[in-house]
């Protein structure tokens, strides 16, 4: 090799280590702050799951009643989780891929602030009896504001970056990030104004809000969770990405199709009766986006099997791949008016829908991209292999699951439902313990995954040049050998000052 | 940045070991980053294309079920209500027997219409307003106690006694018979009234006709009037009370459903 070419590797390898640490504190902030809330609202899942099938649990306090702590749950998930891990990644990526340092890393870390404080205020505000009793709009009035500009403070930079970038070349995770960056405002913005400021027929209201949550799953999460997984399966493995056609279908499908989706929650309802057949044709559809994406990369992280089995992040990624593959083939399935789609009406098979988009497919590759990101922003290893197994362990089995359990025992208790003489209770009440403890369990894995992650963001991560891979592939029979180098060692040692 | 066939003068070959100890040291992740490779340019598996055809055509078929729905007016498919299951047909409310049954709608008009005057036991206030319980005309002829109902009274009660102003407005106005029927049962039977009889919806029906053909149509009954015209009972027979009924529209049941 010559020395030239050393140098040029170097120098990037300096512009991409200064880009993350110019990111390091609003992305450690977004990410810890994020798995604090993601704990909460697992909690909060515990509870409300609990309550539908041991009513008097906790029954004595208002707080906790079921149409408290179920809002609280969904809210803390998608706003405190769900929404600052994809600022932490967004913010990230579009920096590394627009080969630009962060220049407002202080305007973003207050606004995060603001986010959290209003995040906060909503949750107390839902737990406090003064929710608004639309699905995931249940803050009080006063927060929507508060967040959509705490996200134009936060997210600003990332557009601005893109805009200066020096390359022309658009990569296919910015497609996905940017499209994911102005949809949200989008819906965010049409689903409040006409739910809070501009209230109209309350019938309409619920189609709104049934629209407003498949956007913001279709829209938002699933275009970060899939943009990312194109920027971290390439990467890892070293190989490209299988198909540019198939991820130039995947993306312009989405965005065609996605906007149309939701409404067919409403089937039955006094609106114009062919909307809820729009919406299931819909998401009917959605699964050609994302069935080609999560092929892609899965073709793309399958031209490297040896990576996949030790990264992290490509184990992370790919289980949130496959999640998406299961959601694809649910939106077909539960989406058919002949027979599924009156019958999983009013079932556990809307939130399990949920769930597998937000946890299975959305959490488990932001998963993935913390555990790339976060050794780069604090120059830090990840410290143990083992907490990282066993929060992959309990994630993946715990989602499978939640998700499967409750699309498929809905599609059960909807046709038990059927025959009205019978509790209803008798056929909701496996799945429902079920979810229950399975929650529990996941809980359990992301308490650990909450301590690490802070441990990383004190900066008391393992100080080493060696990844902290799944499978160790050397030297695995001498503790003293290059893995027992623990002090800022390598081969550069000798030329340290 | 710099062409591949440079050539590096010594200050950047030094450059190069200090850029590179600062590399190891401070960009370890980085710098064992692989790169982005190009893309890559596989066709579209053809497993892949049939799946998204498969999808496309139900998706089609969701849509085509639409019909001709496709318009804003149309709220609803023909049919979308689903037929009960086996077992679980449309069999309506119990039935009741009929004194109850009957006494259950009096008692809603009652409290709607009465309870103001005459108070929820019936008894009136004695200055204003009379008693119900045990008047002559409530539990004698029923054409007389359903032409006071219909078309209010003036002047003197039952007992010659006149209340208040001495009038009480007509109470007809929005009465279905049953409604009629219904009162009269009620007042006949509560409040320690037991006369035990039920006043049917034809009985009422011939009532209201009744009052309809009065020569003073539209004004209240004196006690003069119903002595002269209105003293016999309403023609029809009275329901056996414990006969069973339908709670909703009162129409006897031949037997009760299990």
């Amino acid at each position: 090799m010559s020395s030239v070419t050393s140098t040029t590797t170097d120098q990037d390898a300096l512009l991409r280590a200064g880009i993350d640490r110019s990111l390091r504190h609003p992305v450690m902030f977004f990410l810890t702050s994020g798995a604090a809330w993601l704990a909460v609202s697992i909690l909060l899942g515990v509870i409300a799951s609990a309550k539908t099938h041991h009513p008097s649990f906790l029954a004595e306090c208002a707080w906790f009643t079921y149409g408290r702590v179920f809002p609280a749950h969904m809210n803390a998930l998608i706003y405190g989780w769900g929404m600052q891990a994809a600022f932490a990644v967004i913010i990230w990526l579009m920096a590394r891929l627009s080969r630009k340092e962060c220049s407002a890393p202080g305007t973003i870390l207050a606004a995060g602030h603001v986010w959290n404080l209003g995040v906060a205020l909503g949750v107390m505000g839902i737990l406090g009896g003064h929710g608004t009793g639309m699905p995931w709009m249940e803050f009080p009035a006063f927060a929507w504001p508060v967040l959509l500009i705490s996200y134009f403070a936060i997210l600003i930079w990332s557009f601005i970056q893109f805009r200066v970038r020096p390359e022309g070349h658009v990569y296919i995770s910015q497609w996905y990030l940017l499209g994911a960056m102005i949809w949200f405002p989008w819906i965010f913005i049409t689903a409040n104004t006409l739910l809070h400021c501009l209230p109209g027929h309350p019938v309409m209201g619920a189609g709104i809000n049934a629209w407003f949550r498949s956007a913001l799953l279709f829209l938002f999460f699933v275009p970060v969770a899939i943009g990312t997984a194109y920027y971290l399966s390439p990467k890892v493995t070293g190989r490209p990405v299988f198909s540019y056609s198939l991820a130039k279908l995947g993306f312009w499908s989405l965005a065609v199709i996605a906007p149309w989706a939701g409404m067919q929650k409403l089937a039955g309802a006094p609106v114009p009766y062919f909307l809820p057949y729009v919406g299931a044709a819909a998401t009917a559809l959605l699964f050609i986006p994302t069935c080609s994406a999560a092929v892609n990369n899965l073709r793309t992280m399958m031209a490297g099997p040896d990576t996949l089995a030790s990264s992290p992040s490509l184990r992370f990624t790919a289980a949130g791949l496959v999640g998406l593959i299961v959601l694809a083939i649910s939106a077909v399935l539960l989406n058919l008016p002949g027979s599924t789609l009156p019958v999983t009406q009013f079932t556990l098979s809307g939130y399990g829908f949920d769930i597998l988009a937000i946890y299975g497919v959305f959490s488990l590759i932001m998963f993935g991209a913390t555990y790339f990101i976060v050794p780069r922003v604090t120059r830090r290893e990840w410290l143990s292999r083992r907490l990282i197994k066993m929060h992959f362990l309990f994630s993946v089995y715990g989602t499978i699951f939640v998700a499967v359990v409750a699309l498929f025992g809905g599609l059960l208790q909807g046709a038990g439902q059927e025959t009205w003489q019978n509790a209803w209770s008798n056929y909701a009440r496996p799945y429902a313990v079920t979810i229950t403890l399975t929650w529990g369990l996941i809980l359990f894995s992301n308490v650990f995954f909450f301590i690490h992650l802070t441990l990383m963001w004190l900066r008391l991560g393992r100080r080493s040049s060696h990844p902290t891979l799944l499978v160790s592939q050397h030297h695995t029979s001498s503790p003293h050998g290059e893995e027992g180098d623990i002090d800022n060692a390598g081969p550069g040692h000798a030329h340290a000052h | 940045m710099s062409l591949p066939n440079q050539k590096p003068d010594l200050e950047d070959s030094i450059n190069v070991t200090e850029a590179h100890g600062r590399v190891v040291r401070e960009a370890a992740a980085c710098a064992r980053e692989k790169r982005i490779a190009e893309n890559g340019s596989e066709p579209i598996s053809l497993w892949l294309i049939v799946a998204c055809g498969l999808v496309v055509a139900t998706a089609g078929g969701v849509l085509g079920s639409v019909g001709s729905g496709l318009s804003y007016g149309t709220m609803f498919r023909e049919g979308y209500v689903r037929t009960p299951p086996p077992g679980g047909g449309e069999e309506g409310p119990k039935p009741k027997e009929a004194l109850a049954a009957y006494s259950a709608k009096g008692a809603k008009i009652y409290s709607a219409k009465c309870n103001g005057c005459h108070g929820s036991d019936a008894k009136g206030d004695g200055a204003n307003f009379p008693s119900l319980v045990g008047s002559k005309w409530v539990l004698g002829e029923t054409e007389r106690f359903a032409m006071v109902i219909l078309n209010g009274l003036q002047g003197p009660t039952s007992s010659g006694k006149t209340y208040g102003a001495g009038v009480m407005p007509a109470q007809g106005a929005g009465l279905t018979p049953e409604d009629l029927a219904g009162i009269m049962t009620y007042v006949r039977n509560n409040f320690g009234n037991a006369k035990g009889d039920v006043i049917t919806a034809e009985m009422a029906k011939a009532a209201m006709e009744a009052s309809d053909k009065r020569a003073k149509a539209g004004q209240p009954v004196t006690g003069t009037e119903l002595d002269a015209d209105h003293l016999k009972n309403l023609p029809g027979e009275p329901l056996d009370p414990k006969q069973l009924v339908d709670p909703i529209s009162l129409a006897p049941v031949t037997a009760a459903k299990p």
